[in-house]
């Protein structure tokens, strides 16, 4: 439950209700202005002094509106070129006003300040920066309750819901630090918390990200909560705040449509959009699927995912990663074809933060699925891996080659071994390693000789193994798959060891 | 505002010309920001002034730390503002290393929106930029009013000088105007060596600077060339073409 500040006694208090005139200009047109060092009469909070900015919400008969309260020295007992701590609480109430909409309030005070000619405003809770210039004083400002006043009527102009609104400005050290550590930080890790909790159901858009197009042309990323940017910079928040400033610029909403599949995550309006966007040339994407209608990969991504047949397990490996994969593969081999913004199934480019999404790959198992990855990229990402998975995903510490990775799996009894059942439905999806007993279907390898762009559908879950006529010879398993072929060249290779 | 680029093959004396313009420059109007845009140069010694940030720092310092940022645009606002340093009468944004592996596409889309926002409270941002114009070519810097070519008689920087105009067009760097210097200028022949050029490649030629034994000593040193003395012919020529830029300028 949200309080007001309780200001301790003998403290120096200021108070002003009611709107009033102010000696300076308002406009958008001051946005991004530095107040330089040699203009500047005072600097608040910013990098030498304690300071940070917070919008609380409270009942509507707890705010004041219009009213603003200074606590510790005014503008005009400050010293030239001096630095002061600095803190600006508002409290807001309205019918559609609660806690959730509190940073997003919060986040616009930013802004609103910035049109305040020869005010500097910058960065956001406990990292705010101000800086009064000289010009400012030479107008007459007189109090920051002048400078409240013009943010509060900013606010109220701006976001109408805002029914009340009222402010606390604070230049007293040991009360901004009291209530930075025992208020203000609790709230915005609250505040984070929350979002870590959002998921995509939980919104009505998602986002989609064009600016690697320029390398990738059919390529578009879908940016949703469980899901965000492949190159790892933007998440859903980034990528909302940027269409917000620029609804035609390179992040656009997507409103999500239809769920079609909520496990591997289709959505009508994903589809639409990719297809449109794509020039045709996607025609569907699954948010949270390896195998079925992937997400596209630009060239930019941080992490990419590989499908070995020989294990029926997916591998990653990212992009520091100097050696090769147990398939024999550097990234930037796999890179290469996976890039590009090519729906490749077998290769997946994903973001270092969507290994910590909770639909991570969930059509496919999710980490059940996952046999390898180097160590240095299973550290970072550990505590995302459930409790039972984390001893049984290999990294080159444990296998180099196919057949100690086989030799691994079989050791810590990985699900890939016997069939793994994902955890989203309890559905079994692989029917594990099938020893060579297995049925022979000799005829499907040559049907994907046909020439270019000829979509050669397997069928799932038949896995179609190569016999072992005579050695050598090669083995394919492919299971779950849809397989867009240029041409393939079969040749045989000189008998050799493994 | 009004953005400066001042640009040339390496060791022809831009970095010494846009140094003091940034001096004359801020004579008149404390309102000036200075760019190094070229690593391999150092507008900062020319200066006379000491850095320890850059806005290549910062950007690799985003790549790291992206995961665990909650407004990434914000905090790159404010990256870039304790990134500029503040000198009494002129600011300077050293623009620093070059990019690493990695996707740049985003944190410089951010760049972009910010340095624009940021530049135009200005009134002249000078750049020394090297000869591929770089942060121009990313719109890091979106563009440039004046662009002043430096060069000497070689005919690796009068090779230069074409080549950059010609960039400066591809660009579409709408410039109000694409200029010429001619540095190190010793004597009649060298004088129309340049002056050949500039008509055979329809530069406008600004003004001729002659070889100066000092700046080539400061250059060689280390120190700073505002310290050139004012009476310098090289100090005075360059201070005509301040004159000249901000007469248009306003």
């Amino acid at each position: 439950m949200r309080k007001k500040v309780e200001i301790p006694e003998g403290k120096k208090v200021k108070v002003s209700v009611g709107e009033e005139e102010f000696p300076f200009e308002i406009s958008p047109m001051f946005e991004g202005e530095r107040i330089r060092k040699g203009d500047m009469f005072v600097e608040l909070a910013g990098p030498k002094q304690p300071g940070f900015e917070l919008v609380i919400s409270l009942p509507s008969d707890q705010v004041e509106d219009l009213k603003a309260t200074l606590v510790g020295v005014d503008v005009d007992e400050m010293e030239e070129g001096g630095r002061y701590p600095f803190a600006m609480i508002y409290y807001i109430a309205g019918e559609k006003i609660d806690p959730d909409i509190e940073p997003i309030v919060e986040r616009r005070n930013h802004e609103f300040q910035n049109y305040i000619e020869g005010f500097m405003h910058i960065n956001s809770r406990d990292t705010i920066w101000c800086r009064i210039g000289k010009n400012m004083i030479k107008k007459g400002l007189k109090s920051l309750l002048q400078i409240a006043k013009a943010t509060m009527l900013l606010f109220k102009n701006e976001m109408p819901f805002i029914e009340k609104i009222e402010a606390l400005y604070i230049t007293d050290r040991e009360l901004v630090e009291k209530l930075l550590e025992e208020m203000a930080r609790p709230i915005y890790e609250e505040r984070d918390a929350r979002v870590e909790k959002l998921h995509d159901e939980d919104v009505d858009e998602f986002y989609s990200c064009s600016l690697c197009q320029s390398f990738a042309p059919s390529h578009v990323c879908v940016i949703s909560p469980d899901r965000p940017a492949l190159c790892g910079a933007i998440t859903w928040f980034d990528a909302r705040a940027a269409c917000k400033i620029d609804p035609e610029g390179p992040n656009r909403a997507i409103p999500k449509g239809e769920c079609l599949d909520p496990i591997a995550g289709e959505y009508s309006g994903v589809n639409e959009f990719v297809k449109q966007e794509s020039g045709g040339s996607v025609e569907k994407v699954k948010l949270h699927s390896f195998f079925d209608a992937p997400h596209t990969s630009c060239g930019c991504f941080e992490v990419i995912g590989f499908y070995m047949p020989e294990v029926d397990g997916i591998g990653f490996v990212h992009r520091g990663y100097p050696d090769t994969a147990p398939n024999g593969l550097a990234f930037s081999t796999m890179a290469g074809q996976a890039g590009g913004g090519k729906q490749t199934v077998g290769f997946l480019g994903v973001g270092m933060a969507y290994f910590r999404s909770k639909k991570f790959l969930q059509a496919d198992g999710g980490w059940y699925r996952v046999v390898w990855m180097p160590k240095e990229l299973k550290e970072k990402v550990l505590k995302y891996i459930p409790k039972d998975m984390r001893d049984k995903i290999a990294t080159e510490e444990d296998a180099k080659t196919m057949e100690e990775l086989k030799e691994f799996l079989k050791r810590v009894d990985h699900p890939v071994v016997k069939g793994v059942v994902r955890p989203v439905d309890g559905k079994k999806i692989t029917d594990g390693w099938l020893e060579e007993k297995e049925e022979e279907e000799k005829e499907e390898r040559e049907e994907v000789e046909k020439g270019p762009e000829v979509p050669a559908t397997f069928p799932t879950q038949i896995p179609t193994q190569v016999p072992q006529i005579s050695a050598p010879t090669i083995r394919l398993v492919i299971k779950n798959a849809k397989i867009y072929i240029d041409k393939v060249v079969i040749r045989k290779v000189e008998d050799k060891k493994e | 505002m009004v953005v400066i680029a001042v640009t040339g093959k390496g060791g022809t004396g831009k970095t010494a010309v846009a140094a003091l313009l940034v001096r004359y420059i801020s004579e008149k109007t404390s309102k000036v920001l200075a760019v190094d845009a070229d690593p391999d140069s150092n507008l900062p010694d020319a200066l006379g002034v000491e850095v320890e940030r850059t806005l290549g720092d910062v950007r690799e310092l985003f790549q790291v730390s992206r995961d665990s940022l909650h407004d990434k645009s914000s905090w790159l606002e404010g990256k870039i503002f304790e990134t500029i340093h503040e000198f009494e009468n002129f600011d300077l944004l050293v623009m620093g290393r070059p990019e690493g592996e990695g996707c740049y596409c985003f944190v410089n889309n951010l760049l972009r929106g910010i340095l624009k926002k940021f530049m135009r409270h200005y009134d002249y941002v000078i750049v020394d930029c090297e000869a591929g114009l770089e942060h121009f070519s990313r719109k890091t810097i979106e563009s440039a009013d004046y662009i002043i070519v430096v060069t000497d008689t070689s005919r690796k920087g009068l090779k230069t000088a074409r080549k950059i105009k010609e960039l400066a067009k591809e660009l579409e760097l709408n410039f109000r105007e694409i200029f010429l210097v001619g540095n190190k200028v010793a004597g009649d022949e060298a004088k129309r060596v340049i002056k050949d050029f500039a008509k055979k490649e329809n530069f406008v030629l600004l003004e001729l600077l002659p070889y100066d034994e000092r700046v080539v000593e400061l250059d060689l040193k280390g120190e700073p060339i505002v310290n050139l003395p004012e009476t310098s012919e090289f100090a005075r020529r360059v201070r005509f073409i301040a004159e000249v830029l901000t007469g248009w300028g306003e």
